[in-house]
């Protein structure tokens, strides 16, 4: 994001509007004594757009002009209205759990998990969000990575979690890495990212992803509570809704009637 | 991704506020979703909810539910914000017997939509996701009571510096509290906030914060 300096006249207030904090700064019209108009820094942007749809801008000063590889990762990680192609979902990341109903992405002994760098609020370069990456997957412990997100789409190895060099240095919002394990596999995935989580220059959001069985409780409580590990007393919940359902088991039964057996 | 999660409160904050999610699945029933979608997002608006959108054409506090509507394509994913338990209940019953075939999440407190599900007569929670809260330097984090109110959006469209603003703004007297929260859930494209609580939080966090001017 861009202020025209032709047009800007330093009113500041878009100011408040930059979810990266005050990004901008005054500059003096060298031409013009006592004109002033705004920067925005353009390492700290991530062209989330929130500014411009604001319409909070009197002059009109404020643009998006189009960017170039690697510039415009940015605005595909940062602005919710642009659509990542690779995973034809609009947003950062994939459907992960929101249509395990019918997908089966995550059955029973397996646990999906999420590591979205930046959020919330902070905004990542993706030098930390490799440093979290390449830390899964040295460890061999069989976390497989969500082929359809975007953060998998910039590696150049997924074996290895290695971004692009030519992303390292840019900057989103958020970014997030998702892939699942054996349920088994969860507190070595944890212990990762709690010595990760020093050496990252920004913060992440855990989220663990469960098939719910049909008695019993939930098959991650029982972890999170040994290893004392927090989890939150909201979530999110498939209704189980979708048809066709996929079949988790044997002898479970789609209230819709038709049910998909396609692991 | 999972942008209705990490909502930040405890469970007296968060109680009656849910957020919930009409989605297709590539590659199963994506093809020709457009009709259950909009069957599913009329299905919502019918039980009232306080905010409601999809991602690339905005929410109803900055278009129109025609709008939001007309623009449902294959693969839209909709989302609708409910302040009330019984509401949420009742859409429950109706999309038991109406089915409209997308696959249908809830996000709120996990045993005040494990009881809502219950009373709708869907049994158990099918798969579920929980935050394991914020890790890192979390020391770059606005205060507690900021991060209530800027989490509502996943997107992080809603910036602390933009919540501090809008505490100066009701003190000036330049806005009221409703106008702020409405201000802010234009910017958070999906409909993910929830005004009914941005109010109440917004009253709670007014004593907190000092301003250095009133004009």
């Amino acid at each position: 994001m861009k202020a025209d300096p032709e047009k800007c006249i330093a009113c500041k207030r878009c100011y408040p509007y930059c979810p990266m904090g005050t990004i901008q700064s005054c500059k003096r019209d060298e031409r013009i004594p006592g004109r002033v108009y705004i920067e925005i820094d353009q390492e700290a942007c991530t062209d989330c757009g929130v500014c411009l749809r604001a319409a909070i801008c009197p002059v009109n000063a404020l643009f998006q002009q189009e960017e170039t590889w690697p510039r415009e990762v940015r605005g595909i990680m940062s602005n919710p209205l642009i659509e990542f192609k690779g995973s034809q979902v609009p947003g950062r990341g994939t459907e992960e759990m929101k249509t395990n109903d019918v997908k089966g992405a995550f059955l029973p002994g397996e646990v999906g998990v999420g590591i979205e760098l930046g959020r919330p609020g902070v905004g990542a370069y993706f030098r930390d969000v490799e440093i979290v990456g390449m830390a899964l997957m040295r460890a061999d412990i069989g976390y497989g990575l969500a082929a359809e997100n975007p953060v998998t789409h910039f590696m150049t190895d997924k074996t290895t979690g290695k971004l692009r060099d030519e992303l390292l240095g840019e900057k989103a919002t958020s970014a997030i890495i998702e892939g699942k394990c054996k349920l088994e596999r969860l507190p070595e995935v944890l212990k990762i990212l709690e010595e990760a989580a020093r050496k990252v220059d920004t913060v992440f959001s855990v989220e663990v992803i469960t098939k719910v069985p049909p008695e019993g409780e939930v098959p991650l409580v029982p972890i999170l509570e040994k290893l004392g590990v927090w989890y939150s007393v909201n979530s999110k919940n498939n209704m189980g809704l979708g048809d066709p359902a996929f079949q988790f088991y044997p002898e479970e039964k789609s209230e819709g009637g038709a049910s998909r057996h396609d692991p | 991704m999972t942008h209705s999660l990490h909502r930040r409160g405890d469970r007296e904050d968060l109680k009656e506020d849910f957020v919930v999610l009409g989605c297709p699945a590539t590659g199963v029933n994506k093809k020709g979703s457009s009709p259950k979608t909009k069957q599913f997002l009329s299905i919502c608006y019918r039980h009232g909810p306080i905010n409601l959108g999809d991602m690339k054409t905005g929410n109803i506090y900055n278009t129109t539910m025609d709008d939001v509507l007309s623009r449902v394509t294959d693969g839209t994913i909709v989302q609708c914000t409910f302040d009330n338990r019984e509401k949420v209940v009742s859409l429950l019953k109706e999309l038991k017997e109406k089915r409209p075939g997308i696959s249908v999440i809830i996000s709120g407190v996990t045993d005040i939509v494990q009881q809502c599900m219950d009373e709708a007569g869907l049994g158990r929670i099918h798969s579920l996701e929980y935050s394991l809260g914020t890790w890192g330097r979390t020391e770059r984090l606005p205060d507690f009571e900021i991060l209530k109110t800027t989490t509502m959006c996943g997107h992080a469209m809603i910036g602390d510096n933009l919540v501090r603003k809008m505490v100066r703004d009701v003190k000036r007297g330049r806005k009221t509290v409703e106008e702020c929260c409405i201000d802010m859930a234009k910017l958070c494209t999906c409909g993910n906030y929830n005004v009914t609580r941005g109010i109440r939080l917004l009253e709670e966090m007014l004593p907190l914060y000092m301003v250095h001017s009133l004009y």
